[in-house]
């Protein structure tokens, strides 16, 4: 009879799963019919610690968690992921507990199949091996890998000490010894008795020890130096050296090989041991002779991002060294700016506008800048700064930050004018408000001086914080459009049903869930009139002046870095896929941890929203 | 109550059928599943049935696909699917080719329909029937047995249909299409399958039902048992 029983679906979902991928056609087609599916709803538990279980499950759809038996989540299984492994390998009872965290259905095969399987296909067997011992190392070693970006990890002191001590006799005075430094150009001297280490003077010692406690130079060293000094051996590891300078306050180690002092390691040497230390790269930028120097070095800035992101840095913090590196950047090339064309006429202020204004600055960010020009300038003067402009602007362009597609450039004409036409600008959107030149504006109202004289963006910024509470029409335009900029809930409309594939679309994470935040932010620092540009401090400004609950500004503060974060990170595996980082973030790669919480985000800066809205009347828009 | 109701005619099936020996005659012997079986040791068997239409008294079976359900689990061991060839001087898979996609050289190397009773009842012996709307499994099948034995064959009966009707208050309209399998089963966040023959649209309601049934001992008090579950044939 022409019975045909072949569940070519399920057969095909296995094939496209590690570790099933390996297994040849007909073992497949063979494995369906010794399987079961089950369904397990939200909450329900599959595996129990202590209970038996017989079983290795596949999730079909859902996804579970997995937790060892104290609680500590040690996996999270989504679709196409394995679990009971551990236990068939093992044996029983469980020492896991699984649990469906989403209406999961799985695929099961009993432990004879199992067995059958390992034994007949040897990688299957590896692989259920492997996994085993990754979950069983568990919580640990998920610690361990957030920690394991640095190089200071791994390198041995002994290279970091590639330069001969420079030493002092012990029976010399304070002058000799600065004598010794200044000319060496270091910050510590070790002090030798003959052969034998004796102390260590360092730069702090000659302020704190001999000029503020009022000694002359003649005093002997022997009476101011550290004596019997802290030391390390050169075969540790960097990082050890790291933790003993930290627990003890001190900068400066001499390494020992024995009995002998090999070399001094410093705490500088320590953070250029990182590559990718960002305050390495931003002195390097400093440092820059041309505009392609500039570029070579503001390159690197990625591959920070990637190793932060890594190290489990916040958000915010890689907001502020993004932040810092772009303005290294742009002071460089405006000091090169200024060699090439010489000194300005008259004084100016080149500010930055938008995220790196606020300090929030992620990858793939255009340049935003104006120019704020001193009212004395003639008309002759004008030309000097709008070769500037071109000339800062396009270096910029090499150095990795691409033109305003919106034209909010220093460049443009409209945006490099005098003070005195800046105030009569915002003038104009603070009293006339007309909302789409609101809208357009807002970058404007996120302005830091960048280089130049900082006091021609104090008084613009003084004419805005005095004015903007009172102009209610533009605070209503502004909150209308922060309002009207919805986090985009949608793309997770029955979140279950987008793994059906009817989302092809993807997120822009940067208009709907960081803007929504940062314009809400916004809003309530104009009102307010507070002198702060970083979405968090415009927060927790609008909470200490009681617009905004204490709770629902500590909600807003979290879901704010953690929808920065899932931006940053998502940059971050950009970088390391060698792709340039965008803002675009299909939900594929958003794992259902991430997306339960990017749902709460949005929820929370959804219900921020709808208050604003009734705090300054945004339903009268136009 | 439904159940006393049709006990006659149910009675008199069966022991028509049992005198007929082979697969039917077998199914019939072994009785209908007790009412009173509580879901967790409920033997059903998932099946779903292409056609050329919906009128069993003029449209024919084309294929059948089933997958036992025992329990909470779906137990692929037992899981068939077999293509039925139309009756002498019937017109094949006609028009209905584009509903399901069967062509007539498929269908014509089938088995005959009273072939497919046999292979259905001998899977469905001792197993409660589980159909989304089923009337049109049930209907087509007992065609097939009364043009072979005169008599309607004797089921017991779940309808994910009807199980996911009664999920919505009784004055509320589901929404267009909301009861269709489909869209049942994206309400539990079941997967959506590319292929939908008999044997994966059975499976597909084998699915839905154990979503069901989870949601329904999840939220209810007393105990699930058959008698609750089913749908009057």
């Amino acid at each position: 009879m022409a019975l045909d029983v072949e569940l070519a679906e399920i057969r095909d979902f296995l094939a496209a799963q590690e570790p099933f991928a390996d297994l040849p056609q007909e073992a497949l087609t063979r494995l369906v019919p010794r399987l079961t599916v089950e369904y397990h709803r939200r909450g329900t538990a599959i595996m129990t610690p202590g209970r038996d279980s017989v079983h290795l499950y596949v999730v079909r759809s859902g996804a579970v968690d997995m937790r060892d038996a104290i609680g500590t989540l040690v996996d999270r299984g989504e679709v196409g992921d394995c679990f009971g492994s551990t236990t068939l390998l093992g044996g029983n009872p469980s020492t896991f507990s699984v649990v469906a965290i989403e209406d999961t259905l799985t695929l099961a095969m009993g432990a004879a199949t199992f067995a059958e399987l390992c034994n007949d296909h040897r990688e299957f067997g590896e692989f259920f091996d492997a996994q085993r011992t990754r979950r069983m190392a568990g919580a640990v070693a998920a610690k361990q890998a957030s920690a394991s970006g640095g190089a200071i990890l791994k390198t041995r002191m002994s290279e970091l000490a590639r330069k001969a001590p420079i030493t002092v006799s012990v029976r010399a005075n304070v002058r000799e010894a600065a004598q010794v430094m200044s000319d060496a150009g270091v910050s510590s001297l070790l002090v030798m008795d003959g052969e034998r280490l004796a102390g260590i003077i360092t730069d702090r010692d000659l302020r704190n020890r001999v000029l503020a406690a009022g000694r002359d130079g003649t005093t002997p060293l022997a009476d101011v130096m550290s004596a019997n000094p802290v030391t390390a051996r050169a075969d540790g590891l960097a990082f050890e050296a790291m933790l003993e300078m930290v627990a003890r306050n001190i900068h400066h180690l001499p390494l020992m090989d024995g009995d002998q002092v090999i070399g001094v390691v410093t705490t500088t040497d320590l953070m250029r041991l990182e590559q990718a230390n960002p305050v390495y790269i931003a002195g390097d930028i400093a440092k820059q002779k041309d505009s392609a120097g500039v570029a070579a070095a503001a390159a690197r800035l990625p591959r920070v991002v990637e190793s932060l992101v890594a190290q489990d840095a916040s958000a915010a913090d890689m907001g502020r060294i993004v932040t810092s590196v772009g303005d290294a950047v742009e002071r460089r090339l405006i000091a090169l700016a200024e060699e090439r064309l010489g000194a300005p006429p008259v004084p100016y202020c080149w500010v930055t506008l938008g995220s790196r204004a606020r300090m929030e600055q992620a990858l793939a960010a255009d340049q935003d800048n104006a120019l704020i020009i001193d009212d004395a300038a003639q008309p002759a003067d004008l030309d000097y700064f709008a070769q500037f402009a071109e000339l800062v602007t396009g270096w910029l362009v090499e150095a990795g930050y691409p033109r305003c597609p919106g034209d909010v450039m220093a460049t443009n004409p409209k945006w490099r004018i005098t003070l005195r036409e800046w105030k009569h600008v915002f003038g104009e959107w603070l009293n006339a408000p007309v909302p789409d030149a609101i809208l357009r504006a807002s970058i404007f109202f996120d302005m830091r001086p960048v280089a130049g004289d900082a006091q021609l963006y104090a008084e613009l910024d003084d004419l805005v914080r005095s004015q903007a509470p009172s102009s209610k029409r533009f605070l209503s335009h502004l909150a209308g459009a922060a309002v009207a900029n919805e986090p985009p809930v949608g793309f997770f409309r029955g979140f279950v049903l987008e793994k059906e594939g009817e989302h092809a679309h993807t997120l822009d994470i940067k208009r709907g869930g960081v803007g929504a935040v940062v314009d809400l932010a916004r809003v309530h620092a104009l009102a307010l009139g507070l002198p702060a540009r970083n979405t968090d401090e415009r927060i927790a400004g609008a909470v200490a002046a009681k617009v905004m609950g204490a709770a629902r500004g500590a909600d807003l503060r979290d879901a704010f870095e953690f929808i920065s974060y899932v931006r940053m990170s998502h940059q971050a595996a950009q970088v390391k896929a060698g792709t340039p980082p965008d803002n675009h973030i299909s939900p594929d790669e958003l794992s259902s941890f991430d997306k339960r919480h990017l749902r709460e985000a949005f929820g929370i800066v959804r219900s921020a929203q709808s208050t604003l809205g009734t705090v300054y009347g945004t339903g009268k828009l136009g | 109550m439904a159940w006393f109701g049709r006990g006659r005619g149910e009675a008199k099936g069966l022991s028509r059928l049992a005198q007929a020996g082979g697969p039917v005659g077998a199914y019939a012997a072994a009785g209908l599943p007790d009412p009173a079986t509580p879901a967790a040791h409920l033997r059903l068997l998932a099946l779903d049935v292409e056609t050329t239409g919906l009128d069993p008294a003029k449209d024919h079976i084309l294929s059948v696909g089933f997958v036992p359900v025992s329990g909470r689990a779906i137990t692929l061991d037992g899981a068939g699917q077999v293509h039925v060839r139309p009756p002498d001087g019937h017109e094949g898979v006609g028009a209905s080719a584009t509903v399901h996609g069967l062509t007539d050289d498929q269908v014509a190397e089938g088995v005959s329909a009273r072939e497919a009773l046999d292979l259905v009842a001998a899977a469905l012996t001792g197993r409660v029937l589980l159909a989304h709307h089923a009337p049109i499994e049930v209907g087509f099948l007992s065609a097939v047995c009364r043009a072979a034995y005169g008599c309607d064959l004797p089921v017991r009966v779940i309808d994910t249909l009807a199980l996911a009707q009664r999920a919505y208050p009784a004055h509320v309209e589901p929404p267009p299409g909301a009861l269709r399998l489909w869209s049942a089963r994206a309400r539990f966040g079941l997967p959506v399958y590319g292929a939908h023959d008999a044997l994966m649209d059975a499976l597909a309601c084998g699915e839905l039902y154990l979503a069901q049934l989870a949601e329904l001992e999840a939220t209810s008090s007393r105990p699930v048992t058959l008698a609750r579950l089913a749908s009057s044939p």
